[in-house]
C-alpha cells in the first residue's frame, strides 16, 4: 500500500514535470526560418485582410503569406521585438508608431526594398507621414481621415454648413428633445485636433515640444466649448456612432469606418468638405492616419528577397483599388485614382480631397504620451468645466514631465 | 543505554531527513511553476528597474543604479498621495459592503426551508461566468450611459433630468463600487456559503436550548466559526481590490472614452503617469514601489490576523 502511494506520487511528479520541461523548451527553441514564408501581423477589419490576402495570393503566388490578426499589436511587438521565433516578418499598422519602433531599433527602412521611383507615385502627404528622421520606415497602402458626414433625411444638401458659425447656428436650431444637430467625439485628442489645427495650432511640434498651453490651442478649446454644450456628455465612439446611425443626430465628423454601418442602417449618407473656422479662415483639419506595411530588421536580413517581392506586390496599384472597393479605403498610391471605379467612389474622392488639408498624425515617440495628456485636458475643460488657461498650463507641465520620463 | 538512544535518535533524524527530502521532491514541480510565473517576474522587474530600458535603449540597456527609484519617488506628489488615499478608501468601502452583503445573502441561502436553493446559487454565480471586461463595458453602456443607459431611462420615466453618472468623482466612485461588488460578490458568497455549511448544527441546537436568539447565535457561534475559514479569501480579495485597475480604468479613464471623473486608484494613476512613457526601467521602479506598499499592507494585515 505504502509502495503504491509512493509510485502514485512519483507519477504525479513526472506528470507535472514533463509539460513544464516541454513548455520551457518550446519557449526557447528557435523555429526554423522558412525563407519563402512571410508572417504579417495586422489589426484590420476582415474585409481589408481578405482583400489583401487575395491580392497577395494573386501577385506573389510563390510566397506563403500568413496574415495574423493581433488586437494589441503594438504591445506584442514591444515584447517580441526582433526575436525571429516570436516576431512577425512584416506588420501593417498606422504610421504614428514609426518613431517608437524606429528608436527601438526593430525597423528596417523600406527604401532598401522599394525604389524611389515607385515611391514617387505616392501622395505627398503619405510619404511625409511615414518619414522619420529622413528615413522612410513604412510603405503606405491606404490612409484614413475624418469626414464631415450628414444624414440627408434631416440635413438637406443646401443646409450643409460651410463655416463653423453656420454649424453652430444649425446645432442651436436642431438640438433638443433627444435629438442632436451635430455630434462628434468632442473630448478625444484625435477628433479635437481638427479644431486645434483650424486655429493654426498643434498638439506637439516636430521636434517633440508639447504645445498645449499655446495661444492657438487655448483659443480653439475656448471656442469649441459652445459646441460641446450642444452635444451629449459622452465622448466615446459607441455613443456618437449609435446616435448618428439611429438617426438621432443629423451630422457628425467620423472616420470611413462608420460608413458601412451607416449604409447598412439605410441612411442616405452625404459627405461634405470640413467647415471653415470663421475667425481664422482655416478649415477644420483632421489628423490623417497612413496605414501601411513595416519591415522588421530580422526579416530584412534573413529573407530580403522574399520581403522585396511582397513589398513590390503591395506597391502595385491593384492592391489599393481592391482595398478601396472592399472597404472604402483611400489608396496612398496616386496611380489607383485612375481606375474608373475609384474615380466614381464619392467617399474615397472626399478623403482624397481632405488629404489636401489633413495633418498627418505626428510620428515622433513623444506623441505616445500626448494622446493621454490631451485627452485629460479635453475632459477637464469639456466635461469637468475647468478653466481653459489653468487646465492647459497644467496639461503642458504634465506633458513635459512625461516626455522627460521617457528618457 | 546512552549509545542505543543516540543510535535511535540518529535513525529518527535520518528518517526525518528522508521525509523532508521527499516532501520537497514531490512539491518541486509546483515550486518550479510558482518560481517561473510568480517569483521570476518580480525578480526580473526588480532587475529592469535598475536599468535604463526605454524606447531609446531597447536592446542596449544597462544598469544605472537607483536612478529610476529617485525619479519614481518624485511621482509621490499630491496626485499620488490622493490616489493612495482613494485606493485605501475604495478597498475599505468595497470590503465592508462585500462582507456584509455576502454574509446576508449566504445566510439567506442557508435558511432550511428555502426552495430553489440551487437556482439562486447559480444565479448569484452568474457574474463570475462572464469575462470581467465584457461585464464592465456592459454596465458602462447598458446602465450608466447618459443617452441609452437604463438608469437615465428610469430617470426620464420619473420626469427627472438625465444624469452623467460617471462624470463627477463621487458618483464615479459609487458606480465603480457597484460594478466591483457585482463582479466580486459571487466569490465571497461562495466562500461564506461553504463556511456556513461547515458549522456543526449541534452548536445551534444547544444554543437554542440555552435560549440564545438569532443575534446572539450569529455573534457567538457563526462569526467566530467562519472567521478562520473566510480569512484567506478576505486577504486575497483585499489585495485584488487594492490593485484594481479594470473597473476604474474601463468605466472612467479609458483613452478615447474619458468621462471627466478624477477618481484614480494607485494603478490607474501609475498607468497614466508612468506606464504610458514606454520607459520600462522607470515603470518597473514604480511597480516595485507599489509591490513594496502591498507587502507592507499584508504584513500589517497579518499582525491583526494573528492575535
Amino acid at each position: 500500500m505504502k509502495r503504491l502511494r509512493k509510485w502514485t506520487a512519483w507519477i504525479l511528479v513526472l506528470a507535472m514535470l514533463v509539460p513544464l520541461v516541454l513548455t520551457t523548451a518550446g519557449c526557447s527553441g528557435e523555429t526554423q526560418a522558412d525563407d519563402n514564408r512571410i508572417v504579417i501581423w495586422h489589426d484590420k477589419e476582415d474585409a481589408v485582410a481578405e482583400a489583401l490576402e487575395a491580392e497577395l495570393a494573386r501577385l506573389v503566388p510563390d510566397v506563403e503569406i500568413v496574415l495574423e490578426k493581433k488586437t494589441s499589436l503594438t504591445d506584442s511587438l514591444k515584447l517580441s521585438g526582433n526575436d525571429p521565433s516570436a516576431a512577425p516578418d512584416l506588420f501593417i499598422f498606422a504610421h504614428d508608431k514609426i518613431g517608437v519602433f524606429a528608436e527601438m531599433g526593430i525597423l528596417a527602412p523600406v527604401t532598401d526594398f522599394v525604389s524611389e521611383e515607385t515611391l514617387s507615385s505616392y501622395l505627398d502627404m503619405t510619404i511625409d507621414a511615414v518619414t522619420y528622421k529622413d528615413t522612410i520606415y513604412q510603405l503606405p497602402i491606404y490612409f484614413e481621415t475624418l469626414l464631415f458626414m450628414y444624414n440627408r433625411r434631416y440635413m438637406q444638401d443646401d443646409e450643409v454648413p460651410a463655416t463653423t458659425e453656420e454649424l453652430y447656428a444649425y446645432m442651436q436650431e436642431n438640438t433638443g428633445r433627444g435629438r442632436y444637430g451635430f455630434v462628434e467625439q468632442h473630448s478625444t485628442a484625435y477628433y479635437s485636433a481638427a479644431w486645434i489645427h483650424g486655429f493654426g495650432g498643434s498638439l506637439i511640434s516636430a521636434d517633440g515640444q508639447p504645445l498645449l498651453d499655446s495661444e492657438e490651442v487655448r483659443r480653439a478649446l475656448q471656442y469649441h466649448l459652445k459646441f460641446v454644450e450642444l452635444m451629449p456628455g459622452e465622448t466615446e465612439y459607441s455613443t456618437v456612432n449609435t446616435l448618428f446611425i439611429e438617426g438621432q443626430a443629423d451630422a457628425t465628423i467620423g472616420g470611413p469606418w462608420m460608413v458601412p454601418s451607416a449604409r447598412e442602417a439605410g441612411i442616405d449618407l452625404g459627405i461634405a468638405p470640413m467647415p471653415t473656422v470663421d475667425e481664422t479662415g482655416l478649415k477644420l483639419s483632421p489628423y490623417s492616419g497612413v496605414q501601411g506595411v513595416y519591415v522588421l530588421n530580422h526579416a530584412a536580413q534573413s529573407k530580403d528577397e522574399t520581403v522585396r517581392q511582397v513589398l513590390e506586390a503591395l506597391s502595385n496599384p491593384s492592391v489599393g483599388v481592391a482595398l478601396a472597393q472592399a472597404s472604402g479605403c483611400a489608396p496612398a498610391n496616386t496611380a489607383c485614382y485612375d481606375d474608373p471605379a475609384i474615380a466614381e467612389d464619392e467617399m474615397v474622392q472626399a478623403m482624397r480631397e481632405t488629404a489636401e488639408i489633413a495633418t498627418p498624425m505626428p510620428n515622433i515617440p513623444e506623441m505616445d504620451v500626448m494622446w493621454t495628456v490631451t485627452g485629460n485636458l479635453l475632459s477637464d475643460v469639456n466635461l469637468s468645466g475647468e478653466d481653459v488657461d489653468t487646465a492647459a498650463a497644467q496639461a503642458q507641465e504634465e506633458a513635459l514631465d512625461l516626455i522627460a520620463a521617457m528618457q | 543505554m546512552g549509545l542505543k538512544r543516540q543510535k535511535k535518535w540518529k535513525q529518527k533524524k535520518k528518517g526525518k531527513g528522508k521525509t523532508t527530502f521527499y516532501a520537497y521532491l514531490y512539491s518541486a514541480p509546483s515550486l518550479i511553476l510558482i518560481g517561473l510565473v510568480v517569483v521570476f517576474p518580480i525578480l526580473y522587474t526588480g532587475y529592469i528597474s535598475l536599468t535604463n530600458m526605454n524606447v531609446y535603449h531597447w536592446f542596449d540597456f544597462e544598469i544605472i543604479g537607483l536612478g529610476n527609484y529617485e525619479r519614481a519617488l518624485l511621482l509621490v506628489d499630491s496626485g499620488f498621495l490622493s490616489a493612495l488615499l482613494a485606493t485605501i478608501l475604495w478597498t475599505v468601502v468595497n470590503m465592508v459592503i462585500q462582507l456584509v452583503v455576502a454574509f446576508v445573502l449566504a445566510s439567506l441561502l442557508n435558511i432550511q426551508s428555502l426552495k430553489l436553493r440551487k437556482f439562486y446559487k447559480t444565479l448569484l454565480m452568474f457574474p463570475w461566468a462572464m469575462p470581467g471586461y465584457v461585464s464592465i463595458l456592459l454596465w458602462k453602456t447598458g446602465m450608466f450611459n447618459s443617452q441609452f443607459g437604463l438608469l437615465n431611462q428610469w430617470m426620464e420615466k420619473l420626469g427627472l433630468q438625465a444624469v452623467r453618472w460617471l462624470s463627477s468623482d463621487v458618483s464615479a466612485f459609487i458606480c465603480c463600487t457597484v460594478v466591483n461588488l457585482w463582479l466580486a460578490l459571487p466569490f465571497m458568497i461562495m466562500i461564506m456559503d461553504g463556511a456556513l455549511q461547515s458549522i456543526d448544527k449541534s452548536y445551534y441546537e444547544s444554543a437554542i436550548l440555552d435560549g440564545a436568539g438569532w443575534f446572539k447565535r450569529t455573534i457567538y457561534i457563526t462569526l467566530p466559526t467562519i472567521r478562520p475559514i473566510i480569512a484567506p479569501a478576505v486577504i486575497i480579495t483585499v489585495f485584488t481590490t487594492f490593485k484594481q485597475f479594470d473597473v476604474v480604468y474601463l468605466l472612467t479613464q479609458q483613452a478615447g472614452a474619458k468621462t471627466g471623473s478624477h477618481f484614480h486608484t494607485l494603478l490607474t494613476y501609475a498607468y497614466e503617469n508612468a506606464f504610458i512613457t514606454n520607459n520600462y526601467g522607470y515603470s518597473s521602479a514604480i511597480s516595485i514601489i507599489i509591490f513594496a506598499l502591498l507587502l507592507l499592507f499584508s504584513w500589517k494585515f497579518r499582525l491583526k490576523e494573528e492575535p
